[in-house]
């Protein structure tokens, strides 16, 4: 199989990657009905398969559960979850042949050996459906000409996807379909439909392509979202320790900084977070970040290329052939940092002594997001995707980290950003060591504690400015106010 | 010092006052509180010797209490008007005079005359007691109460009928006298708490069953609340006209659960249940914890994943046939110790009743005006008016919990399932819950479904009852 990307003609790998609307909910009066008696079958009872069932199945949908024999005659976990829910429980050999629609909610890893596999049993004019493109784009996968194929993916954790399900919102969602796989032009219609039951109607659908939500996807994973995230925790942590501050307070700044930070993050974008530090505190972040920018930037145009060429998931498939072998060891490496076997001490932190004490942490996060933005925007994603790949995501994944450390984190994840977190971790944090060598603890850890916290008008206008403009705000307001009438009130 | 010690007292057989337990201490002054007819002025004729004692003791009370009541007032004309049916003669009595009346227990002529002028009654000394008007006896009343020199002053309703300059006057005499002379007054209206009220007995159905001191902020304002629940007359708010719920059959049972099992692979949670809910049946779950009680509310509500492998039809869907669980939840009302668990918002109070027309945790469509007006009627009658915008996470967990019921009853649904309401609250919050349940039962048009395993929070009006375990 060939790179799906890297067999179209230049015009095309632009035109989508530049895929991507935000959709009003007026587009979704026909609700769940494009799949209404449709025969459901989901493949893969994880999180991402058990939950979206579940949402789909209350939503008034047929669904059911395709398990290998083995699974079902060993009574697996998946067969536990699905039966325990409820649900009708079959083999492939069983329930494929009749399936209108079948959700293939496997790991990436398998989706390869997952459909070649099905479509043979799959009937004729049927359905496939992705909650990732990975497959299609990166591996090339041939899909049958009868069959539509589509993507819906929720951008949330598959217990998210429920728990807001149940809220009665849902979790934002990316739709597309397969441009090469749509011979009756109903797919559309159905990943509507599917988004519907699932609820993330409620929450925002950008209309997208499986090319810019690959290749957008990757990027913003293996950067800003996991990668920075990780190396700014090991980096931070380290430097804490070095400049005598109490490991416990060192590891709860962090554990908890990013999910607080980027809270801010995401009612007011990169402003809003700058906004939170004193204005003295505020000048330093920025520069910080600007230092930092001129630094990694070569590391994130080389990430975004190697995802462009197929260079990053050709590399990763090797490892897959080679049993996971560099993602099992760097797995391993991570689980032995001092910060992720520091236990956050026993101390009180305020909302705002996160910002005051972790001035580094937000301009990480700032020079992380604008340069993820810089750089997919460069490659030709418009900058709806670069957004929603970025900044939009940031707050998501630190919530994970405020769960368990970087653990949680990189179990929650794919594995194909874990392994893209852990490339980025590897170039990053020897990249970034002279830079470390240069802060003290007035930026991470204990503040800048000053007497006068004056500064000078014409800087502080400048830096503002700086901020304010930057493109990922310009967007970030627009699709804020986009989805101000849908989004939670709360 | 006065105290009621298990006392249970009859009142002609109308009335009785059961197990009082009471100490009124030096220095207290007490305020008795509770809704009309629920036994406070029996409370106070207590203390002036009134009833007859069923069982345990009244001890320590002064030889002069001096009592001013409705019923006092009535005695003390009926006593009058015998007079004249005593009177053989055919001529017009003239009843006793007002003058005569007062004298008769006067131990301060001087205060006596003071007060007369102070209250307006100059005039009407000559005057027969039982001619005067309502508010005149009652001023001719406190006359007598206030120069008897009494050693415990007990007041019902006091500030009734008193006109305003009297009212003001007489407030500010009785913040003077409590300096010396301890008190205890009956107020229907709470607001009017005098400020050197110490203590406040709260009665209900004949029972003490709170004494809250004055000094404990939280306890005086839970208080204040319920006392608004029980006294105030605010109707229930209607629902939402603009939302029109597709009609249900009447003669259909809301729920039908046929031969119903609940299984895990490792444990059966009960097994070949049957149950049929009829509208306006209200029904009360009990059994022992783990006896499935709340899997037995998730699978009407449709949260069971379950219900769907089951025979259960609710609201004429059967499930499983391609409804939805919106469909089914538009006509529930439903409120847990779960669902507040879940409800983890800053949002606002308002938002937090009015999303209970949506059935969702949180707010996330723009609302009518007209959901809002409701949703402020629905806090009116919660006692919380003007707190619409106080973020929900930061109220306390009774206050919470009254705020989602007001969101479950927010669209009047045909079905209010309340799993364990009371679960985790207080005295005083159980009884501000169950007061706001038994409102809606009354109001009629809403099943109610109520799960507990408390025998004591029974609720007026709920006759079926299923024990699981």
């Amino acid at each position: 199989m060939a790179n799906y990307f890297n067999t179209l003609p230049l015009r095309m790998q632009l035109a989508e990657l530049a895929k991507c609307r935000f959709m009003h909910l007026n587009e979704f009066t026909e609700g769940v009905d494009a799949l209404k008696g449709k025969k459901m079958v989901v493949i893969g009872c994880g999180a991402q398969g058990l939950n979206q069932g579940l949402n789909l199945r209350d939503s008034g949908l047929d669904v059911s559960y395709a398990l290998r024999d083995a699974a079902i005659s060993e009574q697996r976990q998946s067969w536990k979850n699905a039966t325990e829910n409820g649900f009708t429980v079959g083999t492939y050999d069983e329930l494929l042949p009749t399936a209108d629609v079948v959700l293939n909610l496997t790991p990436d890893k398998q989706h390869t050996n997952v459909v070649n596999t099905i479509m043979p049993m799959m009937k004729q004019g049927a359905c496939l459906s992705y909650s990732h493109g990975f497959n299609i784009v990166e591996e090339g996968m041939q899909v049958r000409d009868d069959i539509t194929v589509i993507m819906v993916a929720p951008k949330c954790p598959g217990s998210e996807v429920r728990a807001e399900y149940v809220r009665g919102f849902g979790v934002p969602t990316l739709i597309a379909v397969h441009e090469d796989n749509d011979p009756n032009g109903e797919g559309l219609a159905m990943a509507k439909a599917y988004a519907v039951g699932t609820g993330g109607h409620k929450a925002g659908v950008l209309m997208s392509s499986f090319v810019a939500e690959v290749k957008s996807d990757l990027m913003g994973e293996q950067t800003i979202l996991c990668g920075m995230l990780q190396t700014g925790s090991l980096l931070c942590f380290d430097k804490m320790i070095e400049e005598g501050i109490d490991a416990g307070y060192a590891s709860k700044l962090i554990q908890y900084g990013w999910e607080t930070v980027t809270e801010a993050l995401k009612y007011g974008g990169v402003t809003n977070m700058m906004d939170r530090l004193s204005n003295p505190a505020k000048i330093r972040a920025f520069d910080l970040a600007e230092q930092m920018k001129d630094i990694m930037r070569p590391l994130y145009e080389k990430h975004q290329d190697d995802i462009m060429t197929g260079a990053f998931s050709s590399g990763m498939m090797a490892d897959w052939a080679n049993d996971d072998a560099k993602l099992l060891g760097w797995r391993a490496d991570t689980a032995q940092t001092a910060f992720e076997k520091t236990e956050a001490g026993d101390v009180e932190i305020s909302e705002q002594e996160y910002f005051d004490n972790g001035i580094l942490m937000v301009a990480m996060v700032k020079a992380g997001v604008e340069l993820a933005f810089e750089t997919m925007t460069a490659a030709g994603i418009i900058a709806d995707s670069a957004y929603y790949e970025s900044l939009h995501e940031t707050p998501l994944i630190a919530n994970t980290i405020a769960r368990k450390k970087l653990y949680e984190m990189n179990a929650t994840i794919s594995d194909t950003a874990e392994y893209g977190c852990y490339l980025y971790n590897h170039a990053c944090v020897p990249l970034l060591a002279d830079f470390m060598a240069g802060v003290k603890s007035d930026v991470i850890g204990k503040g800048l504690e000053l007497d006068d916290t004056g500064v000078d008008n014409a800087r502080l206008i400048e830096v503002n400015a700086a901020i304010r403009n930057h493109p990922v705000e310009e967007i970030g307001g627009i699709l804020r106010g986009h989805m101000a009438d849908m989004k939670r009130i709360v | 010092m006065p105290t009621l010690d298990e006392l249970s007292v009859d009142f002609d057989g109308r009335f009785q006052l059961n197990n009082i337990n009471w100490t009124i201490a030096p220095g207290q002054h007490w305020l008795i509180a509770g809704a009309n007819g629920s036994g406070k002025s029996a409370l106070a004729a207590v203390l002036a010797g009134e009833g007859d004692r069923l069982s345990g003791t009244v001890s320590g009370l002064p030889g002069n209490v001096a009592l001013v009541s409705y019923e006092r007032q009535a005695e003390l004309i009926a006593a009058e008007l015998r007079k004249d049916d005593a009177d053989i003669l055919d001529v017009i009595s003239e009843g006793t005079p007002v003058a005569e009346i007062i004298a008769d227990v006067c131990l301060d002529a001087e205060l006596a005359q003071t007060l007369v002028a102070t209250l307006g009654l100059e005039s009407l000394m000559d005057r027969a007691f039982r001619k005067l008007s309502t508010g005149e006896t009652r001023k001719v009343m406190l006359v007598r109460a206030l120069t008897s020199r009494p050693e415990l002053l007990v007041l019902d309703e006091p500030f009734d009928g008193l006109d305003h300059d009297s009212l003001n006057w007489l407030q500010d005499y009785l913040a003077k006298l409590a300096e010396t002379t301890p008190m205890v007054i009956v107020l229907n209206r709470f607001d009017e708490c005098p400020d050197f009220i110490t203590h406040v007995a709260y009665v209900e159905h004949g029972q003490l069953l709170q004494q809250v001191n004055r000094t404990d902020e939280g306890a005086f304002g839970e208080l204040h609340q319920l006392l608004h629940l029980k006294t105030s007359e605010r109707e229930i708010p209607m629902a939402d006209p603009a939302i029109e719920l597709p009609p249900l059959n009447p003669d259909e049972p809301l729920v039908q659960m046929t031969g119903v099992t609940v299984r895990y692979t490792d444990n059966t949670v009960f097994e070949n249940l049957s149950w049929t809910i009829e509208p306006n049946r209200h029904w009360q779950v009990s059994g022992p914890n783990g006896s499935g009680k709340t899997c037995l509310l998730s699978l009407i509500t449709g949260d069971h994943p379950q219900c769907y492998v089951n025979n259960i039809k609710v609201f004429g869907f059967q499930r499983g046939t391609g409804e939805s669980i919106w469909q089914i939840k538009q006509y529930i009302g439903y409120v847990s110790t779960a669902l507040q668990w879940e409800y983890r918002v800053g949002t606002g109070l308002r938002n937090v009743i009015i999303s209970g027309f949506f059935d969702s945790i949180g707010l996330y469509t723009t609302s009518t005006d007209t959901q809002k007006a409701i949703a402020d009627k629905w806090l009116d009658v919660l006692g919380m008016s003007g707190w619409a915008d106080e973020p929900f996470n930061r109220l306390s967990f009774g206050e919470q919990r009254l705020a989602l019921i007001a969101r479950a009853m927010v669209k009047h649904p045909p079905l209010l399932i309340l799993d364990e309401p009371c679960l985790g609250l207080d005295d005083m919050n159980r009884q501000l819950v169950l007061a706001l349940i038994e409102r809606i039962c009354l109001s009629g048009e809403t099943t109610v479904l109520y799960v507990n395993h408390r025998l004591e929070d029974s609720i007026q009006g709920i006759d079926d009852h299923l024990v699981l375990g």
